[in-house]
């Protein structure tokens, strides 16, 4: 898999079992709708707040961000905010594939999760925190 | 068969064009149609396991998927191991392949081994030994032939006697009298002709599909003995939102589930390779005085008001077959690996195949580097250590 | 000629294919129940080649379960020494073998070192992979006894079968009282 902003080769990280697509190069994020269900069920949480239809009827947020487009299906994704404190801009594919995280995006809010408390909050929160243990170091 | 179609089209053009004649051409396309029909039939499953990107297993690369499937081979009591694929999809299915049981195929989804426990996947796989078993990659090669062959020939019929009609309209005209009713009839005849017999022919395709459909999940039951395994199994597959994507027309008929309909719509029962999930499940569950044919049929009927599945012969001399408990209960009871353990199972034989190296950090982060990843070494996102990476 | 010369004829042709028929017939399923009992000779092997590794690697971990180790090792003996002593005979020492195993097996939750352990964890894969294929074709060589036996008994074929001397073939029956019952545990 390639990926969608750099174009480079995307490395998979394996933590607690969960594989997550990492672009080396841009620090990028892609996390597979499967593996996120596979998470959501580790946690012990169903998938509200993730399902593809509930994350389309979400606001697309407002940015000049360039459009993505999906490593599996090569649509343009859609622009959403995540989680409160921190919030994330994320894209999320329309057909339902995964999500992805911007490099930048994710170190902002690895430095925020150092202040506050992890895993508080909601689930989306919860799945943020957890990427931000994976990736700890990334920046 | 869409293609049996388009074929008649070109067949009928070229004969046309080339020997002015549409018998010639008519003939042109029956020959290109055997050939197609040939060349799927011996090559079909090669076509079929390269187009659905699947990749041959060994015993090491997924031992519980390579036991289950040597369970159900002796289950079956068949003579051969079929090779064993999975195919890289998040998608859920399973088919088997092959034109003999000599040279015969199982495949399975990434998306559905994963989901599967070991009672289940035993269900799916003895579903596919029994298609094997019973011949029905051949017995449906056949019905399709004879399905094209139909419609071409339909085409053909109709088309000449509409010209027939035409032509003799024109005569009878010119003598006058009644004889243009007569053409009437007989261009109404060609029409009905052009529509019906095709639509018939693919009815009873479907109807015969749907039969060997039952007599799979009959089969899987008296295998296993145990019927839950394969009903659970396909509770689990009816719930899933993934469409296979590499699936058309004319593999769809070998597949556990219908892989081109996402949903379950009575209304379409009788243009359907498969009969509803719902209903098969539905009959497995009712099985409750044990697992032969006898039982399958006895609870096909129940759900059927009264219908049967199986001719008599079939279900004769049948000794009385119990089910047997779930594996957890069995002898050696095995744990059962979790949902994120089968995931990596799965996702490890995909990786492997895809000449992914593994770096395994210090911290326990696990990196697969892609072959085509330029640098000797990469960063650990987690704790920020430098690993190199292994050559191949 | 005379018409009854005709009839002679056309019955002895009838009889003479009956007789091919239903004795090619019996020898076919003969063969099938045959090979049958060859799988099981070859699944109960496996679990006599794969008792050894097991019980290496687990006693390493499992050390209060000596006695079960040893009843473990002497059934395997005992049943390596039935193969080919007759269907009645193995039958028993196989049984004896897979209770004592079952014994063994239901323990191991006791101890999550070994569970842990991915050699042990492969192995039991195996051992309860062979167990399953014993029954299965136990289950396939049972159903072709079964249908030899119905051609043997039954008319018209047991005539062939008598003068030929065909013999009803045995069921194989493992007697696990683990199979039969849901084990107690008691704590």
């Amino acid at each position: 898999m390639d990926c969608p902003v750099c174009k480079g080769p995307m490395v998979i990280v394996e933590r607690s079992g969960i594989e997550v697509d990492y672009s080396p190069d841009c620090k990028g994020v892609w996390f597979d709708s499967g593996e996120l269900e596979l998470l959501l069920e580790s946690m012990e949480l169903d998938e509200t707040g993730f399902t593809t239809d509930e994350l389309m009827a979400l606001d697309e947020a407002r940015t000049n961000e360039k459009k993505r487009r999906c490593p599996i299906c090569r649509t343009k994704m859609k622009k959403l905010i995540i989680g409160k404190t921190p919030e994330v801009l994320i894209d999320a594919c329309h057909k339902g594939h995964g999500l992805w995280f911007d490099g930048g995006e994710l170190g902002q809010v690895i430095r925020q999760l150092l202040d506050t408390e992890p895993a508080s909050g909601g689930k989306q929160n919860r799945v943020i925190s957890f990427l931000g243990e994976v990736f700890k170091a990334s920046d | 068969m869409a293609m049996g179609g388009i074929l008649v089209l070109i067949g009928y053009l070229i004969g046309v064009a080339f020997f002015s004649n549409a018998y010639a051409g008519l003939i042109l396309a029956l020959v290109i149609w055997f050939i197609m029909n040939l060349v799927a039939y011996f090559a079909g499953d090669s076509i079929l396991l390269g187009i659905s990107k699947a990749k041959k297993i060994t015993h090491d690369d997924h031992p519980r998927l390579f036991n289950v499937v040597e369970e159900m081979k002796i289950a079956s009591g068949l003579e051969y191991m079929p090779s064993v694929y999975i195919i890289d999809t998040p998608a859920m299915n399973a088919f088997a392949t092959g034109r003999n049981p000599k040279n015969a195929s199982v495949a399975i989804t990434a998306g559905l081994l994963q989901k599967l426990n070991r009672d289940e996947l035993q269900g799916v796989i003895a579903h596919e030994m029994a298609h094997i078993k019973n011949r029905d990659v051949l017995l449906m090669s056949l019905c399709s032939v004879l399905l094209g062959t139909i419609v071409i020939l339909a085409w053909y019929a109709s088309r000449i006697m509409i010209y027939g009609a035409i032509l003799g309209g024109g005569r009878s005209r010119r003598s006058g009298g009644g004889g243009g009713q007569g053409q009437i009839i007989i261009f109404i005849v060609a029409i009905a002709l052009m529509i019906i017999a095709p639509i018939l022919a693919y009815l009873i395709y479907f109807a015969i599909s749907r039969k060997r459909e039952y007599l799979a999940d009959a089969s899987a039951a008296q295998y296993t003995r145990y019927p839950e395994g394969l009903a659970s199994a396909l509770e689990k597959l009816s719930q899933s939102t993934h469409k296979l994507e590499t699936a058309n027309n004319a593999t769809a008929s070998m597949f556990i589930i219908n892989p081109l309909k996402r949903s379950e719509r009575a209304a379409a029962d009788l243009s359907s390779t498969h009969p509803p999930i719902s209903e098969r499940i539905r009959i497995l569950r009712s099985m409750a005085g044990g697992a032969s044919f006898y039982d399958y049929n006895t609870a096909y009927s129940a759900v059927h008001s009264g219908k049967s599945v199986m001719g008599a012969a079939s279900l004769t001399g049948a000794a009385p077959v119990s089910i047997r408990g779930a594996s957890a209960a069995a002898v050696a009871a095995e744990p059962e690996p979790t949902r994120i353990e089968r995931a990596r199972e799965t996702s490890n034989v995909l990786w492997k195949y895809s000449k992914h190296k593994l770096v395994n950090c210090q911290c326990g982060t696990k990196l697969r580097v892609p072959p085509n990843y330029r640098h000797s070494n990469i960063k650990c996102p987690h704790c920020g250590r430098i690993n190199t990476i292994p050559h191949s | 000629m005379a018409w009854y010369f005709y009839l002679i004829i056309v019955l002895a042709v009838v009889l003479v294919l009956f007789l091919l028929f239903t004795y090619n017939g019996l020898i076919r399923v003969r063969n099938q129940m045959k090979n049958a009992w060859a799988q099981i000779d070859v699944q109960l092997k496996r679990r006599h080649d794969l008792i050894p590794n097991l019980v290496e690697t687990a006693k390493g971990y499992m050390t209060h379960e000596r006695e079960t180790f040893e009843s473990i090792t002497k059934a395997r003996n005992l049943a390596q020494k039935a193969v080919g002593t007759g269907v009645g005979a193995q039958s028993k020492a196989e049984g004896e073998l897979s209770s004592v195993l079952s014994k063994l097996l239901m323990v191991v939750e006791n101890y999550p070192d070994l569970k842990a352990n991915t050699n042990f964890l492969a192995l039991q894969e195996e051992l309860s992979s062979t167990e399953n294929k014993i029954g299965f074709s136990r289950q396939f060589y049972n159903d072709s006894v079964m249908g030899y036996n119905n051609k043997i008994q039954m008319f018209p074929s047991n005539v062939i079968a008598g003068m030929f001397g065909f013999k009803t073939g045995e069921f194989f029956e493992i007697e696990v009282a683990a199979e039969r019952a849901v084990p107690k545990v008691s704590f």
